[in-house]
């Protein structure tokens, strides 16, 4: 699987580059600024990449910038975004285009590679990816408001993982419950929500995160 | 920027104004008391004359005694011609007409001066009077200023100062507590390593956590000094984000084109995350709606939330500080909450437009 890694800290970037050799992740390209990563992008089409926000020269959001530029060029184009903080404007900025294959998480979660490493695949299969922490944030918007409010425990925890974009069998392991107790919380959390049912990882955490953020 | 100089020392220009004016009608009536009207009684009134022009070519602020000192000519010569015998045929005293005009009766030259000088006089005074009211207007607007600016910058101070201390805090009890643990731990690990690799792995896993622990701390640390999104993206986005990260439902309506020096962006950023904070806690609103639009020469904001209402900010430490930080940037904050809601809280920040 070719990558294309944007991360302006030396360390950070050959720490990710060796980290998903290890991994059996082909590393095209590591870039260090905005303007290489929009060219790094529209030249490799890698099979993912991954951005950090912050890049030079501006350091302001020449990350984000430069791969929703490119997801434009490049309908699709699979990116998993990395930042030292997480604000839903710019996890809806990337969900926009309802054109999956998005990722959006904190940079901590690189410590811990599976996750990572999972995350990176999902979103080259055209999954979407949130940071729990931007869903956490949705969550408790939502929470006390009428449709939320009536889920059980067990259902906000299973929302909370599904807009995290895990798969069934992902929040199965994570709960210790089987994957026929969750597709059942799935249903009624569907049912409670009033959103379509859908067999589609992606277009399940699009609904869902549609549903959260509206 | 204004020069505080210049505004100190408007004060004893007025009263040095009035001590340089009152001298001339005194001299005047002395020198035609007593010595009559000779030439070098002339020369006074003429030197005085001289000096009431020249006054307000000095200072500005001298243009009263340019005023006084007309009059006073224009009445000494006017006074003096008047109680002359009419047809007496003399130009003793009438250095004017004598040097004018040779021999010759003097009246009419004499009078015609002294109804000049106080024609020019009656031109002189409204002119002199607007442009001392105007001097005087910018003088106490001035005044205010300084007033003003020495209250926000003992504010801005204080502000920054309160503002290091917090963060000075949150490192040392936050972050060092928290790297020194990691220190603990690692050094743990070390000896365990060979001994008991079981108990090793689980160690740096709880470092791994605290690791992760340390980061979201320095984020929320971070969050509170700079946002994010007002350094990436300017106040317009900040605004949105805040929005959107509110436990209440809010809508932002923003159009903001340009962006704002720092400071200013960074103080309104914060009274508006203020005044979305109150609405959630305290006015217990359902609904919140920002505006912000640059308007002639300011940037203003309105949060209007449809609360309990009753918020008072001379009460609350939170819009008082908000009101403070507004303050350095010269911004002003006006909070209408009748009891029953709404709530609207008007921020104004001027800004170059």
């Amino acid at each position: 699987m070719r990558v294309v890694i944007a991360e302006d800290l030396f360390l950070l970037r050959e720490g990710m580059a060796s980290l998903l050799k290890e991994h059996g992740f082909d590393v095209a390209e590591a870039v260090g600024d905005g303007p290489s990563l929009l060219r790094a992008l529209t030249s490799q089409r890698p099979d993912v990449a991954i951005v950090d926000v912050r890049l030079p020269p501006a350091y302001t959001d020449e990350g984000l910038q430069a791969a929703l530029e490119a997801r434009r060029q490049v309908p699709g184009l699979p990116v998993l975004i990395l930042s030292a903080h997480v604000e839903r404007l710019y996890a809806r900025e990337l969900l926009a285009d309802q054109a999956g294959g998005v990722g959006y998480l904190l940079k901590d979660r690189v410590f811990t590679d599976e996750q990572f490493t999972d995350a990176l695949r999902t979103v080259a299969r055209g999954g979407t990816i949130m940071d729990p922490e931007v869903v956490a944030k949705l969550l408790a918007r939502r929470s006390g408001q009428p449709p939320v409010a009536r889920l059980t425990d067990r259902e906000h925890q299973v929302l909370a993982l599904m807009a995290e974009g895990r798969s069934n069998s992902a929040i199965a392991q994570r709960l210790v419950i089987t994957e026929k107790a969750v597709s059942k919380h799935c249903t009624s959390i569907f049912v409670k929500l009033d959103l379509p049912p859908s067999d589609d990882d992606n277009r399940r955490v699009l609904a869902v995160l549609a549903y959260l953020d509206s | 920027m204004v020069d505080m100089e210049s505004v100190l020392t408007a004060l004893p220009g007025r009263l040095r104004a009035l001590g340089w004016a009152a001298p001339f009608p005194v001299v005047m009536c002395v020198c035609f008391v007593y010595w009559g009207a000779r030439p070098w009684t002339w020369a006074v009134v003429l030197a005085a004359a001289a000096v009431t022009l020249l006054a307000p070519v000095v200072a500005a602020d001298l243009l009263p005694v340019a005023l006084i000192g007309f009059a006073s000519c224009a009445f000494a010569l006017v006074g003096r011609t008047s109680t002359l015998p009419s047809g007496s045929g003399t130009t003793a005293g009438y250095p004017f007409h004598s040097v004018v005009f040779g021999d010759g009766p003097p009246h009419a030259v004499d009078l015609a001066a002294g109804l000049l000088m106080l024609a020019f006089g009656a031109w002189l005074v409204p002119r002199t009077v607007g442009i001392h009211a105007a001097l005087a207007r910018r003088n106490s607007d001035l005044l205010n200023r300084v007033r003003r600016l020495t209250v926000t910058r003992v504010d801005a101070v204080d502000t920054a100062a309160a503002e290091l201390r917090r963060i000075e805090r949150d490192l040392h009890d936050g972050m060092q507590a928290r790297l020194v643990a990691l220190g603990i731990s690692l050094r743990a690990t070390e000896r365990l390593i060979r001994t008991n690799p079981d108990a090793a792995v689980a160690l740096v896993a709880e470092t791994r956590e605290n690791s992760a622990r340390a980061l979201a701390d320095l984020r929320a640390l971070v969050r509170g000094i700079n946002p994010p999104v007002l350094a990436e993206r300017g106040l317009g986005d900040a605004i949105r984000a805040l929005a959107l990260d509110c436990p209440v439902l809010a809508t932002a309506e923003v159009d903001l084109p340009r962006r704002l020096p720092p400071p200013a962006e960074a103080a309104a950023y914060f009274a508006v995350a203020e005044a979305l904070a109150n609405a959630a806690k305290h006015a217990g609103a359902h609904n919140v709606h920002i505006r912000a639009a640059q308007a002639v020469g300011a940037l203003r904001i309105e949060v209007t939330d449809d609360g309990a209402g009753g918020a008072d900010p001379s009460r609350g430490t939170g819009l008082r500080g908000v009101e403070r930080r507004l303050g350095t940037v010269d911004g002003v904050l006006a909070v209408s909450s009748p009891p029953g809601g709404p709530t609207i809280v008007v921020i104004e920040v001027p800004c170059a437009s």
